[in-house]
């Protein structure tokens, strides 16, 4: 059995020659070897860029909004996080199921780009697991068109993946006394450059126009202060409550390290103990805590 | 030349801070920034650049500009007091000791002196630190900048052993100097050691007359399918200077203030009206480029780039400007 990586260039090649598809959006090798970027490739003869390592980390589920308006068809590699994140997008009718094609990947966990930087290539075995991907509960995809055959060559990585711990970080900040937690929130949020890169990876921030946009809609000032800094902080982590998928792209890609899926779990633990378990987008047919309606909800706001 | 082990710099820092505001390069929850030293801790001056450039020292992430008060049919504006705090900026590497010159000639040239930039700019002393090591997104020297040597000093250090190595450039950086009374030795015969070797490398030439012809390059297309179209990058460039003026209200009083801007985003070009002459981001990462890479070479003689590798190391995405530059290089017209 050839390489995931091997499969991969082959699949794109076919369908973009026969053109099933016009675009394929995979990875490439950036800059340096812990580097595997987001690539789109639109001529089958250019199919080589795309690699599969432990560095293919970036969701590309959020890519499909460029493409919204338009008529040609994606393909699209997914692993489990991207998956769920394509599935959200269907869900709240971003895009058109029959112009994307999935192409499944069972993912066991992509590295740390930054710890690796920090390693040198000559210790790249001992890189760590991405933080987003030590609890992840769901590293096959959970919608696909088809999947490729897992790696068992050379360059297979070790699944490490549990969701053990998921909600440590939580329950450590739930444990704080409130002048102890709003220490730690100012102290996190007053280093927030306000640079949107969360907002802008998120699969689950599909809002044609985002407040953050509107500046001079009053609700959010230009500002960069504590309190500006908290409300957007804030105003986001419940924007995506019950849609958020935990792919860790928000966290993983903030310049100051903020630990923003700190946010984001506290409101999936409540949301899990108030409506019962629920996991963004895993099913299509499931719709999320906060946008059905149901006559047994635990609030008695129907009575 | 002059020398001072690690264990005397916190004292050194201390001498300087009798009569200024001393930052130097700190840790802070993993990522790193210029900030005044409280003399806890440990002082190393950092590996490296900082996470943050020192930009905001100067042209602050928000600033007040004036306070207005409205009675009736009548306003009166209100000043802020003038910036006179006295600074040391310790531990600045070449590259961001170029961005300030390009900031200079950004907020006090051509005919406009921006108050708050001079005062900022005037009132603080600048120590630079030789790199001897490059870190992997370092390319200062594709545009001329010599990592064991910053322009614009009033003290150059270097890294020497188990210390530094200290030189004044300006008469401020012997008043500096002179400060620091017997903490300093004199250093005999040592030598700064060997500048770094940044291995990430571009040519620059000609990519200016380049980007002149290829403002409707499908390029620009191509190279901004991937860009989120977030502000890490201009954020946490040392050159980016880009800013919006708006005002806070309370009832009749209130206040004017300017903060960072980014050409990375939608609103930035929104006119009244809703048009927007950059409607996507191939426009918006195109501007970045060329303003970097073109507009600012044109007007001020000199690329607003300076290889400090901040925005290719944390951008999402991994854009790259080196590569861009090879790229637009490459490119048929």
């Amino acid at each position: 059995m050839s390489s995931l990586q091997e499969q991969m260039r082959t699949r794109a090649r076919e369908l973009l020659s026969k053109k099933e598809v016009q675009v394929v959006i995979g990875w490439e090798k950036g800059t340096f070897w812990y580097l595997s970027p987001p690539a789109f490739i639109t001529d089958p003869d250019d199919c080589e860029r795309l690699v599969w390592d432990e560095f293919c980390t970036n969701n590309l589920a959020k890519y499909l909004l460029d493409y919204k308006l338009g008529e040609e068809k994606i393909a699209l590699f997914v692993k489990g996080c991207d998956a769920r994140g394509v599935n959200r997008l269907l869900q709240d009718n971003q895009f058109q199921r029959e112009r994307v094609y999935l192409i499944g990947i069972n993912c066991s966990g992509v590295k740390d780009g930054r710890r690796a930087a920090a390693l040198g290539e000559a210790r790249r075995a001992e890189v760590p697991l991405a933080e987003k991907c030590l609890y992840c509960t769901h590293p096959g995809p959970v919608i696909y068109d088809e999947l490729l055959q897992e790696d068992r060559g050379a360059g297979a990585r070790e699944a490490a993946a549990t969701a053990e711990g998921r909600f440590a970080m939580v329950e450590k900040i739930e444990a704080m006394n409130p002048d102890e937690r709003y220490a730690f929130w100012t102290s996190q949020y007053d280093r927030c450059l306000r640079c949107y890169a969360c907002r802008n990876i998120c699969p689950a921030c599909n809002c044609r126009e985002c407040i953050f946009d509107r500046s001079q809609s009053g609700w959010c000032g230009k500002q960069m202060s504590r309190s500006e800094n908290q409300f957007f902080a804030i105003t986001r982590a419940m924007h995506v409550a019950g849609r958020c998928i935990e792919c860790g792209e928000c966290e993983r890609v903030c310049p100051e390290g903020i630990p923003i899926m700190a946010l984001n779990k506290k409101i999936i633990k409540d949301l899990n103990e108030l409506f019962g378990e629920y996991e963004a987008g895993l099913d299509l047919e499931v719709r999320p805590p906060l946008g059905q309606y149901d006559l047994n909800d635990p609030d008695e706001f129907h009575k | 030349m002059l020398k001072i082990g690690q264990d005397k710099l916190p004292e050194l820092i201390s001498a300087w801070a009798g009569g200024a505001r001393v930052f130097v390069p700190q840790e802070r929850e993993g990522t790193s920034i210029f900030t005044p030293w409280d003399g806890k801790g440990k002082l190393t001056l950092g590996q490296g650049n900082t996470l943050e450039p020192p930009k905001d020292l100067f042209f602050p992430r928000t600033e007040a500009m004036y306070r207005y008060q409205v009675n009736g049919p009548a306003a009166t504006l209100e000043t802020l007091p003038p910036l006179e705090e006295k600074r040391v900026l310790v531990g600045i590497r070449s590259c961001d000791a170029r961005s300030l010159l390009i900031m200079d000639d950004v907020f006090l040239t051509r005919g406009y002196v921006d108050e708050f930039y001079r005062q900022r700019r005037e009132n603080t002393r600048i120590v630079a630190l030789a790199c001897n090591e490059a870190q992997p997104a370092c390319f200062c020297t594709a545009f001329g900048i010599d990592p064991g040597r910053a322009e614009g000093a009033d003290v150059q250090m270097w890294p020497g052993e188990g210390g530094y190595l200290l030189e004044a450039i300006t008469d401020a950086g012997k008043e500096l100097l002179k400060q620091a009374g017997n903490l300093l030795e004199e250093a005999g015969n040592a030598h700064p050691p060997a500048a770094a070797a940044p291995g990430l490398q571009v040519d620059t030439g000609g990519v200016t007359e380049k980007l002149q012809r290829m403002f409707e390059h499908p390029y620009w297309t191509a190279v901004s399918r991937k860009c989120l179209g977030c502000g890490a990058c201009t954020y946490l460039c040392p050159t980016c200077h880009c800013f919006d003026i708006q005002g806070e209200n309370q009832g009749d009083s209130g206040y004017k203030f300017r903060c960072w801007d980014s050409c990375m985003f939608s609103e930035y070009t929104r006119m009244a009206g809703g048009h927007n002459p950059r409607p996507s981001k191939k426009e918006r990462l195109r501007n970045r480029f060329l303003h970097k890479l073109q507009y600012f070479p044109e007007r001020y003689g000199k690329f607003a780039c300076v290889g400090c590798g901040r925005c290719l190391d944390r951008c999402p995405v991994n854009v790259d400007i080196t590569r861009v530059i090879r790229e637009v290089k490459e490119v048929t017209l």
